[in-house]
């Protein structure tokens, strides 16, 4: 018995000791990168100085007014290509994600190329992916419509692979066994269940590739990236933080909206 | 109607599942396939509409053997088998009527499938099911919102909806209270004795066995240790059946 108490008061003193080391790491891996970066800790002092410098500069006054319409305009664009952006690659994964999913794929090497390929898609920074969209297809809605698909395109077919592994092979064995065929059993079975699980991921990559849009529009020199760069640049700073509220408008209106959504949804 | 032969599976081409399991089920007759959990009673079930490929055997379903079909050919056979489940495998979303109809997508062709398009006779037949069930007030009602026994019974008419031959059961009453076990155990002896279909169930309730099997088959460590009429299930017969196999390692245990 004795020992057996023992044995609990062991447990928590490893776990204890794992928990310290971990901590103790972290402090290290702290004040090695400060040094590294040549850091001082104390100038995050001084950070309130800075913060009162943009609130001083980038409140828009009177003179921003005037650029509402433009940002407006330049906001619906830029809202137009990250919806378009998402929707068509929801398509895509739909078929990739079918296909490639471990219980439904028809060959198992075809579920390893979609499998890496998505993972390839998926790893690249949508900045990267601008950058070298911006070769062939210079500055326009194209190159960032194009970088948005081929991130999300990775993502999503990601998400779904997994939201059809997850449905199982027992209801699709039950269909098989009524002698169903592989596309009567996915248009009768599969899409029904996860239907409502890829409305929740196609709403939550709408919301992201608004926010991505922005900055990848400020790198293809289009929709409302562009325009704040613009400002920036020539120092309307009011100008360019109205731009900034009005994103942080349409991100949290597209949340609500996708909110409300996915409670009509289930 | 139904006859297996030698039939032998194993999962990782090392542990036997099953090794030559011979069986055969008669029309119009309520068989049951008892044994401890392990046995592989689950195994033959499915090898029975190939869910499940088996390495060894024969499997004869009106004197062709299901095992040498082609793709299409299974996919015929298949219509003519129906099957349950212990967690009854409906669409859960969709409704009762058109998890009913789903039991005649194996005669349709791929697009009518995909689209939902049912004949009006097929619609008449799904809802004349759902009556027989006791469930014609549902049929608009989506699955998820159901009882166990009335997922199930939604399943029943699925299978029955195939016009099959035999109908397979796997643990049909596993997860249901002992009111909708009856209702759904009548519903199955009905089947056999008046429409003259070959009921085939795993079950773990031996005494429910004896009021509604008409034949027994037992299953100890992927062979057929019994088989014969319900009658001579003694109670020998019975602890022989569940007995702890000395050369398996502890997967045989009696579960109730
Ligand atoms: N998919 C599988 N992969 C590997 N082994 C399996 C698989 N399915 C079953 N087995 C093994 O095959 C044997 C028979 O399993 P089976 O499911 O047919 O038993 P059962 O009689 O249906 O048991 P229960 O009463 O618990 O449902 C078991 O030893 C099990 O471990
Ligand atoms: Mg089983």
């Amino acid at each position: 018995m004795n020992s057996d108490v023992q044995q609990v008061t062991n447990f928590f003193n490893t776990k204890r000791l794992r928990l310290s080391i971990i901590l103790v790491i972290f402090g290290l891996a702290y004040i090695g990168a400060s040094i590294g970066l040549g850091f001082q800790t104390q100038s995050l002092l001084n950070v309130q100085a800075g913060i009162a410098w943009l609130i001083h500069n980038f409140i828009p006054n009177e003179a921003s007014q005037g650029y509402w319409n433009e940002i407006i305009q330049q906001l619906f664009r830029t809202f137009i290509v990250a919806v378009a952006s998402t929707t068509c690659a929801a398509v895509v994964s739909l078929f990739l994600a079918i296909i490639g999913a471990q219980t439904l794929t028809p060959a198992i090497t075809v579920s390893w190329v979609i499998r890496c390929l998505s993972s390839l898609l998926r790893n690249i920074p949508i900045v990267a992916w601008a950058m070298i969209l911006l070769f062939s297809f210079k500055q326009n809605d194209l190159t960032g419509f194009l970088a948005l698909f081929f991130m999300t395109l990775g993502f999503l077919t990601r998400a779904f692979m997994e939201t059809i592994e997850d449905f199982g092979t027992e209801k699709i064995q039950a269909l098989q066994a009524t002698g169903a065929t592989y596309l009567q059993v996915i248009f009768q079975g599969l899409l029904p269940e996860i239907a409502v699980a890829l409305m929740t991921w196609i709403l939550y990559m709408i919301e992201n590739n608004v926010r991505d849009a922005t900055l990848v529009g400020l790198l293809t020199g289009t929709g409302i990236g562009f325009i704040f760069n613009l400002y920036f640049k020539s120092l309307r700073y009011g100008a360019a933080g109205l731009v900034v509220l009005s994103v942080i408008i349409l991100v949290v209106a597209v949340e609500l909206i996708s909110n409300l959504i996915g409670r009509l949804l289930s | 109607m139904l006859t297996v032969k030698h039939l032998a599976k194993s999962y990782d081409g090392e542990k036997k599942s099953l090794t030559d399991v011979s069986f055969s089920v008669q029309p119009g007759e309520v068989t049951v396939i008892i044994g401890p959990s392990g046995a592989g009673k689950t195994t033959i079930l499915r090898s029975i509409n190939q869910l499940i490929r088996d390495d060894d055997g024969e499997i004869l379903f009106d004197n062709t053997d299901i095992r040498q079909l082609n793709r299409a050919q299974l996919r015929q056979a298949r219509c003519r088998i129906g099957m349950i489940f212990q967690n009854y495998n409906l669409i859960e979303p969709l409704t009762a009527i058109e998890n009913v109809l789903h039991g005649c997508l194996g005669t349709k062709s791929n697009l009518a499938g995909i689209f939902s398009i049912y004949r009006n006779r097929e619609k008449e037949e799904a809802l004349k099911l759902l009556e027989k069930v006791g469930l014609a007030e549902f049929a608009y009602q989506q699955c998820r919102n159901l009882s166990g026994g009335q997922k199930q019974r939604v399943g029943i008419a699925r299978a029955l909806m195939q016009q099959p031959k035999i109908i397979l059961c796997d643990e049909p009453i596993a997860s249901l209270d002992p009111k909708s076990t009856i209702t759904v155990m009548d519903i199955l002896r009905d089947l056999a004795t008046n429409d003259g279909i070959s009921v085939l169930i795993n079950l773990h309730q031996v005494d429910i066995a004896r009021s509604y099997a008409d034949h027994v088959i037992g299953i100890n460590n992927g062979q057929v240790v019994f088989d014969d009429r319900i009658q001579a299930l003694s109670d020998t017969a019975i602890a022989s059946i569940y007995q702890k196999d000395a050369n398996s390692e502890g997967s045989v245990v009696h579960e109730f």
